[in-house]
């Protein structure tokens, strides 16, 4: 790490910027985890506190652009400086976009009344790794190391896989028993969402990457980890 | 605390009171001079002082003759010591100015602008009148010049240096010979500094007495031919302020006031163009 | 000093113009000595034609007296050498018979605190026209209105050629200064921290000058403000201790420079 500047309150606000993205990560990892906790235990109660706890990233996602708009007017970033400031801010907002997701995740727990779907047991998995890759992209964000950034890249092929498979057993579950298709789209949806919430990882991990190096990584194509359906899931 | 502060403003005062009565010391004495000269020289004006020549002693009379001659030679002193006196001033400035040359220079000259201005009398003396057998007007004039000189060089030396380094390296930036830039753009600048220093070196001057009295002497007549002795101002003073006549200790007072008036308005003048060139 | 290039894996050329333009200035194995003590380090450099080239760096880091060795202003001082090439379209004018007058006509000059000459505003810039050029009264009064136009002072002073240039403002006299050296059609334009005397809007003014007049001239540059360097300059070359550290199109220097010394310097990070 660089030596501090020679303003030490210049040092000081770009850590209270990191401290809150920090913050806002250890929120949005929670509410991934504690999402899924009240889906499997079918807690109405712990899912209506996710989604009020969710106001709470939103308000830090506005503390950290009123920080870096104050930044950049006083301080005039420059090089490091300026990336940092600039991916904090667009962290920021993807973070909050993934509290969102965990907050949609949270919504649907009232509306699940048969327990008896199998898939159900795919979908903790699922989002035990994508909380991971929030985790350790915030790390990668703290620490500024690009190669952690990267290892996160690798892993949403790991989410996306989960998500076909569940897709597809989904799919055979609503095609069995016509009963099921209600619980199974909300499944369905709750598997979405936590692939979207890799995908936004991912995002966040192109950032770090970016901040840290200065380089672009190539633009990465978002529809082509979407579920694939083979022809002959569809009817006999 | 009180009584270290007490103790400082006490001191504050004491040296304010030493420095203001000292002040008032050497004012003194320069007011009792003035008002001497004053009271004294008023007595004895009158505009013969303008249209008569110098009396021989009981007669009544003027001092024309001895302001022709001052102005005379003043102004050919000065006429031939300025341009030396500015051309070397712009070596050292310009020139030479780090050179160990310069500082030999600048060194000499010091101690010419000190030296003794009887022995540049004498020096004038023995190279002019004694060779050519008679006083003169133009040794008078030689001697003042000598006197001028290191004034003059000392001065303009001194403007031109303040004439800011960045001016000279933006004209010759552009290009512009050594010469152009000296004479076109520093001269310029410089011109109210050296102006006042060769008006100064001239107040200077139009008082010396010992250099004028072995080389122009003086004239008791009209005496308007620079080759032969010239009556002058202090050298009258000289000889009419021991004398024990009256009427010639009178001029001699009234000599004084004019000199002295003269010295007085040309630093006024000095001044007042100082400040509007400053505008 | 490509030690440091190559250790970060930068392009090899740190001295290198861009392909687009071609080099105006090419500066060689430059070498300056004030006296026994060494300014500048084996610097090599080239300057490309119609552009803004900005020289930043920390005090005493040699960018002042880079910028004087371009017209050999230097050679008025006479403990100062320079040794090295400095060639001005292939022709290298550090040599000894290199024409100076020729080389000051070509190169420009503008310095820090406003200079100008104590006559009229006219004069001013009409100072050097006549030692180039043999100009009848017309022609010389044309150039004098061209040059204050370029300078962006005509509306200004257009009814006042004849009063003293002392009696413009500080902004005024800058402008003055570069409508001066610019009457007489040189290639090139050195700047020497040309704002760094005035207020911020005058320093505007003349930022904007610079922007027009880089069609017309090459311009080079020297400020201690890193904001004003990104702001007005197309490539950047920062020098530390006498040395060029990094040179390159100045979006780049200032969004991801290389070199650690840049880095900190331009983040404030430096001392």
């Amino acid at each position: 790490m660089a030596s501090g500047h020679t303003v030490k309150a210049f040092d000081d606000e770009l850590d209270e910027l990191r401290a809150t993205i920090a913050e806002m990560g250890g929120l949005a990892e929670a509410a991934i985890r504690e999402s899924m906790d009240a889906l499997v235990a079918r807690d109405d109660a712990a899912a209506a506190a996710i989604v009020e706890r969710d106001a709470r990233i939103d308000a830090l996602e506005t503390e950290v652009e009123r920080m870096a708009v104050q930044i950049i007017a006083l301080r005039a970033p420059m090089a490091d400086d300026l990336r940092d400031v600039i991916a904090a801010l667009k962290i920021a907002g993807v973070v909050e976009r993934i509290g969102d997701y965990a907050k949609n995740i949270a919504k649907r727990v009232p509306s699940l009344e048969d327990s008896r779907i199998r898939p159900i047991s795919l979908l903790p998995e699922m989002a035990r790794i994508a909380g991971e890759m929030v985790h350790n992209v915030l790390d990668a964000f703290a620490a500024r190391d690009a190669d952690k950034a990267l290892a996160v890249i690798d892993r949403d092929a790991a989410v996306d896989d989960f998500y076909n498979s569940i897709f597809r057993a989904l799919l055979t579950h609503m095609m069995e028993n016509p009963h099921n298709i209600t619980p199974a789209t909300q499944l369905l949806f709750v598997a979405r969402n936590l692939e979207r919430i890799g995908d936004h990882a991912t995002n966040v991990a192109e950032m770090v990457y970016f901040a840290r190096t200065g380089i672009h990584l190539a633009e990465r194509v978002r529809g082509a980890d979407a579920a694939r359906i083979a022809p002959g899931d569809l009817g006999a | 605390m009180n009584r270290i502060v007490l103790r400082r403003k006490m001191f504050d005062w004491a040296a304010i009171a030493f420095a203001g009565f000292a002040t008032l010391f050497g004012l003194f004495w320069l007011a009792w001079i003035l008002w001497t000269t004053v009271s004294q020289g008023l007595a004895a004006l009158s505009p013969a002082i303008l249209t008569e020549m110098t009396p021989p002693p009981g007669h009544d009379g003027g001092l024309a003759n001895a302001f022709y001659g001052s102005a005379a030679m003043v102004l050919l002193g000065t006429l031939i010591g300025a341009p030396v006196g500015i051309a070397a001033g712009t070596y050292l400035a310009e020139h030479g100015r780090h050179t160990r040359l310069a500082a030999s220079v600048r060194f000499i000259n010091d101690i010419l602008l000190s030296a003794p201005s009887i022995v540049i009398g004498l020096f004038v003396y023995e190279l002019v009148v004694r060779t050519s057998g008679h006083f003169s007007g133009y040794a008078g004039a030689l001697a003042l010049a000598i006197i001028l000189i290191p004034i003059v060089t000392r001065t303009s030396d001194e403007a031109l240096r303040l004439v800011p380094n960045q001016m000279r390296e933006a004209a010759f930036a552009l290009g512009l010979p050594r010469w152009k830039v000296t004479a076109r753009i520093i001269y310029k600048a410089a011109a109210s500094g050296i102006m006042t220093g060769v008006l100064l070196a001239l107040a200077r001057i139009s008082g010396e007495t010992a250099p004028l009295l072995f080389t122009a002497l003086n004239n008791q007549f009209w005496s308007a031919d620079p080759s032969g002795p010239m009556a002058n101002v202090p050298v009258v003073i000289f000889q009419y302020a021991m004398s024990p006549y009256d009427n010639w200790r009178a001029l001699a007072w009234a000599g004084a006031l004019v000199l002295t008036a003269f010295v007085l308005a040309l630093n006024l003048l000095v001044r007042l163009a100082a400040r509007k060139g400053r505008k | 000093m490509n030690d440091i290039a190559t250790m970060i894996g930068a392009e090899p050329a740190a001295g290198a113009a861009d392909e687009a333009h071609p080099a105006k200035i090419a500066i060689r194995g430059l070498d300056f000595h004030y006296g026994r003590h060494r300014a500048l380090c084996d610097v090599t450099l080239s300057i490309p034609a119609g552009s803004v080239t900005a020289i930043i760096g920390p005090s005493g880091c040699g960018k002042s007296t880079l910028l004087r060795t371009i017209n050999r202003i230097y050679e008025l001082y006479p403990d100062q050498r320079a040794t090295g090439e400095i060639l001005i379209d292939g022709e290298n004018v550090l040599d000894r018979g290199y024409s100076l007058s020729e080389l000051r006509q070509r190169v420009g000059m503008v310095f820090q605190k406003p200079t100008p000459f104590a006559s009229s505003i006219r004069a001013n810039v009409g100072f050097a026209l006549g030692h180039y050029e043999r100009l009848s009264r017309s022609e010389t009064d044309d150039r004098i209105e061209d040059a204050l136009r370029q300078a962006a002072l005509w509306d200004e002073v257009k009814d006042k050629l004849g009063a003293s240039a002392l009696s413009l403002s500080g902004g005024q006299q800058q402008r003055l200064c570069i409508a001066r050296t610019i009457a007489v059609r040189p290639e090139i334009v050195l700047l020497d921290e040309p704002t760094s005397a005035l207020d911020p809007i005058s320093t505007a003014k003349i930022e904007e000058l610079i922007h027009e007049l880089r069609q017309r001239f090459t311009i080079v540059i020297v400020t201690h403000n890193m904001q004003q360097a990104a702001r007005v300059s197309q490539r950047t070359a920062f020098f530390h201790l006498g040395s060029l550290v990094e040179y390159g199109d100045t979006t780049d220097i200032f969004t991801n420079p290389k070199a650690g010394r840049t880095k900190d310097y331009i983040t404030g990070r430096y001392g």
